[in-house]
């Protein structure tokens, strides 16, 4: 087992991209090792070390590693980019693209998370404790395939296009999210526990089940009657019927 | 300034050099007999010395490259290079910025770079891009082929009319030669039809596919233009299509060479050489084309190879593009060019086991292979329709060992066994036949034979050195080494200075940029412009005045003296 504590040193004003802030860059690596590792201040090169204080107790593979980061983070991108195992235990905000890419292991956030959270993540588990902004578990702009494995859950809201593009995988939102939750969903599963606007659009393939109410729906699906789904009855839609899509949308009745 | 490239393995088709240990000596830019015992000396060390490569057919700058970029933010994440001392930032893989362009042709030996299309009224942006590409010599070629003009003048047989036009498109888009893409088709596109054969007539214009390429091409003799009609054949993209593509091939015949080339250039043949009625039975009738190619001295062509992984497809044939997005559910970007064509702009990815994709493969290979003479087929991709040009080492891999391809056919859909020969097909290019499919073939075809595409004295001094030694490698086995070799010259040498070294960019150099200044008759010009003025007055969305590219935009200009009327020699 390898514990790895980062503290900022002092609030962050300007973002810093700190992809190497993951498991698989810390695995085996002593303090001062990981205390060197590059970081990107605004338009400035620096290190962990500059901006962090990094505790390091024990050593061991990527799977082996457990980093905490205590404090405010919310400038801070990129945490557990393409990780492949391990965990990270945030006990705070973060910035944008938290575990964007990862395929394996789990981050923990006890604060929000800004928006991209988990894109096109592959595997592993996301848990935000707080709320998701926009674009969660989406493909960055231009991809034709956002999320495609592993689960996202968030206990707080989401806002706008929440799983665009999603390829496959699982969202689950505890709250509401914002507009077009499941926009040109591919394969992915979302659930929304609250409520949200114009859900699935685009939909090709996938799953999306909304516990709560839906301002508005989009005119693009077509109504399939009722069906249960764990013990709850919803109105089942599929759609979207513009692009002869087979997409599945559950919306309470 | 003068540089010796000693102990070099040259191979240079021109001046019948096939390898043997040449001296090259250059002064001033340009290659002479010998320069002075001051001359720095770079010592090639036994290794492959070529003349720079040169390619006719590449959409490196443009309103519709720009498209691509606009519409696929996910490839810019691609090929990220920060800026250094002397290079600027990199971006992209299949629709590089305008920066990677020079310094990935530059980095792979590359000196000329040909863009294959532009629309007269959007050739201000290719200029503009063309202005900021570094290193290369670049040109384009202006699209004609469904322009309404054109369009006229060959309903009323006015070929005076035609040629004045001609001369008069090239010179308002800063052009270098006829590009005619689905002739007729991309003024139907406007009405969301196309044209189906080289006999449909085009509507409004009672004109015939047939009757435009012909008179483009009997224009192209009277100006005695360098390149011939560059022509992306009609029915691109459909099965069945290389008949229409051979009927073309066919009408070089109705028109004489007044130059030292051929009368038509058939561009992206992997696009139309395409067997079967249906994706079905879809197959390869490469073999057709290439016997056609091997009885005819009239007709060139280039490969357009498929590389597997991303690609954009980008063309002035709007029709195909739409037919293309249809097909593939992918995002699709339309372009009209109010009286001058029309475009597409859609990205694909090209998969091994996708079957049509791997037959697809084995087209530009079996074209360069079954074709006898390397003259009649250059090396390109297409970029980035084929795939990117970065790819093209690839090519030259598999060109070179028959063991590449065979492995290759390994990992692809079974039915490239049964639907094309390249399974079967044993031959192995060597560093001479490569030589004329990237470099003197392509000066050949496009008419820049005296500067570029060779090492002999008057040429320009753009050449490279690859790190092989061919007395040392068998090809044929050691396939991969010949692509990282290709991949990335250990010199490459630009007019006279080194901008490539151990594949990294040294100099920056502004390449310069090809037009064709074609002279006719004043009065010829002087009627022809009475219907240029109406057009404006009636259709176009700008003014006359407006229209033309000024020299403003072509800071390093390289212009190509042609005519029908005997230029003065003073």
């Amino acid at each position: 087992m390898q514990t790895v504590t980062i503290k900022p040193k002092s609030e962050l004003t300007i973002s810093v991209e700190a992809e190497n802030i993951s498991p698989d860059k810390f695995a085996g690596k002593s303090e001062k090792d990981i205390q060197s590792l590059e970081v990107w201040l605004g338009n400035h090169k620096t290190t962990l070390g500059d901006l962090f204080t990094i505790k390091v107790e024990g050593i061991g593979t990527a799977a082996d590693v457990k980093i905490v980061m205590e404090g405010n983070f919310s400038r801070v991108k990129r945490i557990g980019e393409g990780m492949t195992a391990g965990l990270i235990m945030i006990k705070g905000d973060v910035d944008m693209h938290l575990g964007a890419k990862m395929s394996g292991g789990k981050i923990t956030v006890a604060g929000n998370a800004d928006s991209w959270a988990g894109r096109e993540m592959k595997g592993g588990d996301i848990i935000i404790e707080g709320n998701a902004a926009y674009y969660l578990g989406s493909g960055y702009r231009g991809e034709s395939c956002g999320m495609r494995g592993g689960k996202i859950t968030v206990l707080g809201n989401t806002l706008d296009f929440a799983g665009e593009h999603m390829c496959g995988g699982e969202i689950y939102v505890n709250g509401n999210a914002g507009i077009l939750a499941g926009i040109s969903n591919n394969g992915g599963k979302i659930v929304i526990g609250g409520n949200t606007s114009r859900p699935g659009s685009e939909m090709s393939k996938g799953t999306i089940i909304i516990k709560g109410k839906v301002d508005e729906m989009m005119p693009v699906f077509k109504l399939e009657g009722t069906e249960a789904v764990d013990g709850v009855t919803y109105n089942k839609y599929t759609g979207d019927v513009i692009g002869n899509g087979k997409g599945l949308l559950y919306v309470l009745v | 300034m003068e540089l010796l490239i000693k102990n070099g393995s040259v191979y240079d088709p021109v001046n019948g050099i096939k390898g043997d240990r040449t001296d090259i000596s250059i002064r001033d830019g340009k290659i002479v007999d010998k320069v002075s015992s001051s001359a720095s000396v770079i010592d090639a060390g036994g290794r492959v010395v070529m003349a720079g490569g040169v390619d006719a057919h590449s959409h490196i700058a443009g309103a519709k490259v720009n498209m691509g970029r606009i519409m696929r933010p996910e490839d810019t994440r691609l090929g990220i290079k920060p800026r250094t001392k002397i290079t600027r930032p990199c971006t992209g893989y299949t629709v590089p910025n305008v920066y990677a362009m020079g310094y990935r042709y530059a980095q792979m030996g590359y000196t000329t770079v040909f863009e294959a299309a532009q629309a007269i009224m959007k050739a201000r942006h290719t200029h503009e891009e063309l202005e900021e590409i570094p290193i290369i010599d670049k040109g384009a070629l202006t699209l004609f082929g469904s322009n309404w003009p054109t369009m006229d003048f060959v309903r009323e047989k006015n070929m005076d009319k035609l040629a004045a036009y001609v001369a008069w498109g090239l010179l308002a888009s800063r052009g270098f030669g006829i590009k005619c893409v689905n002739p007729g088709g991309g003024e139907m596109w406007g009405f969301g039809k196309n044209v189906t054969g080289l006999d449909d007539v085009v509507p409004n214009f009672e004109v015939t596919p047939r009757e435009i390429i012909v008179s483009l091409m009997k224009v192209n003799e009277t100006l005695k233009l360098p390149h011939s009609v560059h022509l992306h054949c009609n029915n691109l993209g459909k099965p069945g299509n290389y008949r229409t593509t051979l009927a073309s091939m066919e009408l070089a015949d109705q028109v004489r060479a007044r130059k030292d080339r051929q009368v038509l250039h058939v561009t992206h043949v992997t696009f139309n050489c395409w067997g079967g009625t249906n994706w079905g039975d879809f197959e390869s009738k490469a073999d057709e084309i290439a016997n056609y190619l091997n009885n005819c001295d009239n007709v060139t062509t280039d490969m357009g190879q498929l590389i597997f992984g991303s690609a954009t497809t980008m063309t002035a044939d709007g029709p195909v593009q739409y037919a293309n997005a249809k097909l593939l559910h992918a995002k699709w970007a339309n372009g009209d060019v109010e009286l001058e064509d029309a475009s597409g702009v859609v990205p694909i990815f090209y998969a091994k086991q996708v079957s049509i994709h791997a037959i697809m493969w084995a087209m530009g290979l079996e074209l360069a292979l079954l074709t006898k003479d390397p003259y009649k087929v250059l090396l390109t991709t297409d970029h980035p329709n084929g795939g990117p040009f970065v790819n093209y080492p690839e090519v030259i891999a598999l060109l070179m060992s028959n063991k590449k391809r065979q492995e290759e056919i390994k990992t692809l859909h079974a039915l490239v066994n049964d639907r094309t020969k390249i399974p079967g097909i044993t031959r192995e290019l060597d560093f001479n036949d490569i030589a004329v499919m990237t470099r003197v073939g392509t000066a050949k075809v496009l008419g820049l034979l005296d500067t570029k595409g060779h090492l002999g004295a008057g040429s320009d001094a753009d050449l490279s050195i690859y790190d092989i030694i061919p007395d040392q490698i068998d090809p044929s086995i050691e396939h991969a080494k010949i692509k990282s070799a290709f991949s990335s010259a250990a010199y490459t040498i630009k007019g006279g200075e080194i901008v490539v070294k151990d594949g990294e960019i040294t100099a920056t150099p502004a390449g310069r940029t090809y037009w064709v200044d074609a002279t006719v008759p004043e009065e010829q010009t002087e009627i022809m412009m009475k219907d240029i003025r109406h057009k404006f007055k009636n259709y176009y969305s700008m003014n006359l005045a407006n229209y033309a590219v000024q020299d403003e935009y072509v800071t390093h200009p390289e212009v190509i003296k042609a005519g029908a009327i005997p230029v003065e020699v003073s």
